[in-house]
């Protein structure tokens, strides 16, 4: 694991004296100092606007950012990297880049019950403007996806948006057979990877996905910045999304000319100090064994959702050897918001609510969960700490429903 | 002057540091709730911009305010039996001097999530507004 000490945050005690557990990682990720010490710096002492002026400014704070696309390029494996400002960006950029460029009336498109809302409600709209139907794969009572029901939905589909790992159950989908199948019919595949990519290393040439979309809070890094990652076949697909200065070759009063790299769709001033920090994220990522620690969350989520289920709790999820340690769960005495409350009241940051991914959470047949999620500076002694709290919560107030 | 129910109970929050008996108080103003049983629950007494589900009705008898209502987090039923403490029973003009800030006075303010704290405001809306019609 990561030595906590290198998150200043997680030193900080709340309501009074209560010492942090932050279990809400699936959420957001807290920084290492050296990410928020990097940022400091820049704008401290490298701010400028990048890919304009020739100044001395100008090109260390264009360096620092290229240098942020290019160790995403190589993280990722992958073939274009476009910034944006974090998953629901990148699947907007999907939609709006892509899919008007490309899908036309009666064009289908396949999206999973599983899906967050950043990954349905994009389609949704393009679909009622352009008259695209919609296909959306069950999820099983397995909390799997159907996919035979899948298979089927493939006839005549030009884009498979999937995500990579469920933000709800924990669960990592087969997108190695969902891809595969996919290109088999000519269709593109987008995955959204805001889960799977903190936890795996993800090869986007080896898994053939044509779009990958990642948020960089959730893997240590700031928010307001993810990326995009394209195929060359796809991204030549692409029309721009957003116009404005940076994104063109050449403007004049009758009509503009665009850049052809991924510039092209990074219209105005980007993100620099949150690619500066970005970097210096993946760079500390990239010091972890993350195979390791898979295992090692994965044993704590393991054995936390079994005591969850002895103290009378049902979990969704089933923490397969590739899922992510999220543990989602709900007592059916004890008000999903109430239990919250009452663990935050004693230090412990959980998530609760729908998850942004109502359709999901309808399938179970419930409208909200309690979700603890833990990332590499977590320790099974937090875990034990805060089984030991769902027990006092429950003893003292589960027989409230 | 509100209340005098609705006094003691925030006297008695204040008077309680640890947070986690200040939701037991709260849990315990769950019961000071008349019901408003679910086959009443409608469209147009929900509360809505809340996170749970949570139904609330006022009506002026013979001048004074009877307030029913309940909701599937226990929370949010004790937030309504803040409300039922300064309200219920209580002539319009002394329900009226009822104000947002008794939540706060909980101390527990800072864990209601904005959709938490924008459906207090919902529920108290909703009741203040029956009342000015009345």
């Amino acid at each position: 694991m990561v030595d906590p000490a290198d998150f200043p945050i997680l030193s900080r005690t709340v309501h009074g004296n209560q010492p942090l557990v932050y279990l809400d990682n699936a959420a957001t990720t807290q920084k290492p100092a050296v990410v928020i010490d990097a940022m400091d710096a820049y704008y401290r002492h490298s701010n400028a606007n990048v890919h304009r002026a020739v100044h001395a400014l100008a090109g260390e704070a264009t360096d620092a950012y290229e240098a942020c696309r290019a160790t995403l390029r190589t993280w990722f494996n992958a073939e274009r990297v476009v910034l944006t400002s974090g998953t629901t960006e990148a699947i907007n950029l999907v939609a709006h880049g892509w899919g008007r460029a490309v899908l036309n009336e009666g064009d289908a498109i396949v999206l999973t019950e599983m899906e967050h809302h950043s990954d349905i409600v994009p389609w949704q709209m393009l679909a009622k403007e352009r008259g695209i139907e919609v296909r959306y794969v069950p999820v099983l009572p397995d909390m799997t996806l159907d996919m035979e029901a899948y298979e089927a939905s493939l006839e005549g589909a030009k884009l498979v948006c999937v995500v990579h790992t469920s933000n709800v159950l924990g669960v990592r989908n087969p997108v190695e057979r969902i891809i595969e199948r996919a290109h088999a019919v000519g269709a593109r595949v987008l995955l959204d990877a805001a889960q799977g990519a903190p936890h795996t290393r993800i090869d986007v040439t080896a898994l053939g996905a044509d779009f990958l979309a990642v948020s960089a809070h959730k893997m240590l890094g700031p928010t307001g910045i993810g990326c995009l990652t394209i195929t060359q076949a796809a991204f030549d697909e692409m029309q721009p999304f957003m116009g404005g200065g940076d994104m063109i070759e050449h403007v004049s009063l009758e009509g503009s000319t665009y850049q052809s790299n991924e510039h092209k769709f990074e219209a105005g001033t980007p993100r620099i100090a949150e690619a500066v920090g970005w970097k210096v994220a993946m760079d500390y990522l990239a010091e972890v064994d993350l195979e390791a620690e898979h295992e090692r969350l994965l044993g704590i989520a393991r054995w936390t959702a079994e005591q969850l289920r002895s103290l009378g709790c049902t979990v969704y999820g089933r923490h397969g050897d590739h899922d992510s340690a999220v543990v989602s769960f709900l007592h059916p005495g004890l008000h999903a918001e109430d239990f919250a409350h009452l663990l935050d009241a004693a230090g412990f940051a959980v998530r609760t609510g729908h998850h942004c991914a109502q359709p999901l959470l309808h399938r179970l047949g419930i409208d909200s969960t309690v979700r603890a999620s833990f990332y590499l500076y977590n320790t099974m002694a937090e875990a034990e700490a805060f089984i030991e709290r769902v027990t006092h919560v429950l003893a003292r107030f589960g027989g409230n429903a | 002057m509100v209340a005098e129910a609705l006094a003691e109970v925030l006297e008695e929050f204040e008077a309680i540091e640890d947070r986690t008996q200040r939701f037991e108080l709260l849990f315990d103003l769950a019961d000071d709730v008349t019901e408003l049983p679910t086959d009443e629950w409608s469209e147009g007494n929900r509360v809505k911009g809340c996170q749970s589900q949570a139904h609330i009705d006022v009506c002026i008898k013979d001048g004074l305010v009877h307030l029913r209502g309940g909701a599937d987090a226990r929370i949010v039923q004790g937030l309504m039996g803040l409300l039922s403490l300064g309200m219920n029973g209580q002539t319009v003009d002394v329900a009226r001097q009822v104000t947002l800030d008794i939540v706060e006075a909980t101390g527990l303010l800072n864990s209601l999530t904005p959709s938490r704290s924008n459906g207090f405001r919902t529920m108290y809306d909703m009741v203040m507004s029956t009342m000015g019609e009345a």
